[in-house]
């Protein structure tokens, strides 16, 4: 494995990137490491953010330095994954009504009926690969490549809350009505961010999550 | 209490937001200038982030539900003042910059959300503050008033950064275009991130990144090479490349810039950066805590 870059986020985070390109071998990667970090509690880290191919450290750099930090966690990372780096994360099943707007389009174009757009995003278990952009939003994949399509030609001003939408590889819930350019093929009544709950986002990072059509 | 007369066209309780809860999606929110807020908070004798107003665009007008010591603090105004309980105070107007802030000796005590009392409207976390909204304020502090040192130096044109994660990914045209352009802050521009016009603008790459985390003062260019600084309430996630970001000790320079404003950038080590801010005043909230992440 090609050893991982690591750079400054600004003054107040690093990121550390793998090389490689997206892939649930890099992601596995990323999650170990954010692991390993966690569990060294270094108390000058405020935050971490896994993505797909990076692991971002917040910390507070009135307590440790770029450099020794960025050593310090370069050592805490060395070495590929192992399995005792994988604490397993929460499984979700959510119910899904499939009646989206834009649900017999994507069968259109997808040269599938809608009964076979519904069994194939129901049909396969997706792992959390990012939360954010917005509070609650958690990019799921991969999805089924007979599903992928590319984002909408405009954006939609406002999507409701609790949409399912795909694009792409990818597919995810809208947690709040936000301005939004993916396919809306059904919608769940679940709440996806509470901020009176621990965590407050329902998808973390390594959770798998698998819609269910009712 | 505190009870909103007239409110001007923003207003919004702010504290320093929330520095450990980007896991869940949620940005560090809080304050745009955290200078002036933590100034203000510590001329009535408050710790620095406790909860104060942030406003912009236009005046207002308050009433004190009880006798309180109030600080205003921003671009071009540093004030403390005794109010007698019923008293009545116009905010005025931002003119030499964009926000200003008023800190209440024992701050404001609306509820804690995840451990801030920041306004997130986004999330439906707090909400703007209009004409007859009444705020509560906490027991009166007993700390000692003291004098904010480091001010920033607002008037200054320039901000500096430091190099973003995909620095390399630009050429170097592309990064000396980025220094020596003057670039004006467009009319889009709010509490998520402030667009950047110029009249070349600079090369992006075509690379097609994952998406991965942001921060505040993340300078971003999008294909239109016109870059977008990330500002307090910004995704914690983005594709864009970062080909800079802006310093903490300038964040308040940035978010004070006012719309058709001009500003250049100026690159400082990671180094500099970091001892800047070693030197001034308490910036960060001590708060975030291993116990919070999930």
């Amino acid at each position: 494995m090609t050893r991982p870059r690591i750079a400054p986020l600004g003054d107040g985070a690093l990121t550390i990137t793998w090389p490689g390109g997206i892939s649930l071998e890099t992601h596995r990667q990323v999650r170990a490491a954010a692991h390993r970090v966690r569990s060294a509690q270094l108390p000058a880290v405020r935050d971490l953010v896994p993505a797909y191919t990076t692991l971002s450290i917040f910390y507070d750099c009135q307590s440790a330095d770029y450099e020794t930090l960025a050593r310090r966690v370069g050592e805490l990372i060395e070495g590929d994954a192992a399995d005792a780096d994988f604490p397993p994360g929460r499984e979700h099943r959510i119910r899904v009504v499939y009646d989206g707007p834009d649900l017999t389009d994507v069968a259109r174009e997808t040269g599938l009926s809608v009964a076979e757009v519904v069994a194939r995003h129901t049909g396969r278990w997706y792992d959390v690969y990012l939360v954010g952009f917005v509070p609650g939003w958690a990019y799921l994949g991969e999805l089924d490549p007979a599903l992928s399509l590319p984002r909408r030609g405009s954006p939609r001003q406002r999507v409701p809350a609790g949409s399912v939408a795909i694009a792409g590889a990818q597919t995810g819930v809208y947690p709040f009505a936000t301005p939004g350019g993916w396919h809306l093929i059904g919608r769940t009544d679940v709440s996806l961010f509470d901020p009176t709950r621990t965590p407050p986002a329902l998808f973390q990072v390594g959770d798998r999550v698998r819609f269910e059509a009712t | 209490m505190i009870s909103i007369v007239q409110a001007p066209a923003y207003l919004a309780v702010q504290d320093l937001g929330w520095p450990s809860s980007r896991s869940a999606g949620m940005p560090l929110s809080g304050a745009m200038d955290r200078w002036a807020l933590t100034a203000a908070n510590l001329m009535v004798g408050n710790a620095p982030d406790a909860a104060a107003l942030e406003w912009a665009l236009t005046g207002g007008r308050l009433r004190f539900g009880r006798d309180t010591q109030v600080a205003v603090c921003g671009p071009g105004v540093s004030t403390t003042l005794a109010f007698p309980a019923g008293g009545e105070f116009d905010l005025v107007r931002p003119t030499e910059g964009r926000f200003l802030y008023l800190a209440v000796s024992g701050g404001l005590d609306v509820p804690e959300v995840l451990g801030s009392r920041s306004t997130y409207m986004p999330a439906g976390i707090g909400h703007r503050l209009k004409a007859g909204d009444t705020v509560p304020m906490g027991a009166p502090s007993k700390g000692r008033p003291r004098m904010p040192a480091g001010a920033p130096n607002y008037e200054s044109g320039v901000v500096r950064v430091v190099a973003g994660p995909q620095r390399e990914l630009f050429t170097s045209p592309a990064w000396e275009r980025f220094l020596e352009s003057t670039w004006r802050v467009s009319r889009a521009s709010d509490r998520m991130g402030y667009r950047l016009e110029g009249d070349v603008p600079v090369a992006a790459p075509a690379a097609d990144l994952p998406s991965e985390a942001a921060c505040v003062g993340a300078v971003q260019v999008p294909p239109d090479g016109l870059p977008i600084v990330l500002m307090a309430d910004g995704p914690t996630v983005g594709g864009y490349p970062k080909i800079a970001v802006v310093i903490s000790a300038d964040l308040p320079v940035m978010a004070q810039r006012a719309v058709g404003g001009s500003l250049r950038f100026r690159e400082v080590s990671i180094e500099e950066s970091q001892a800047m801010l070693r030197d001034t005043v308490p910036l960060r909230s001590a708060r975030g805590t291993w116990s919070s992440l999930g």
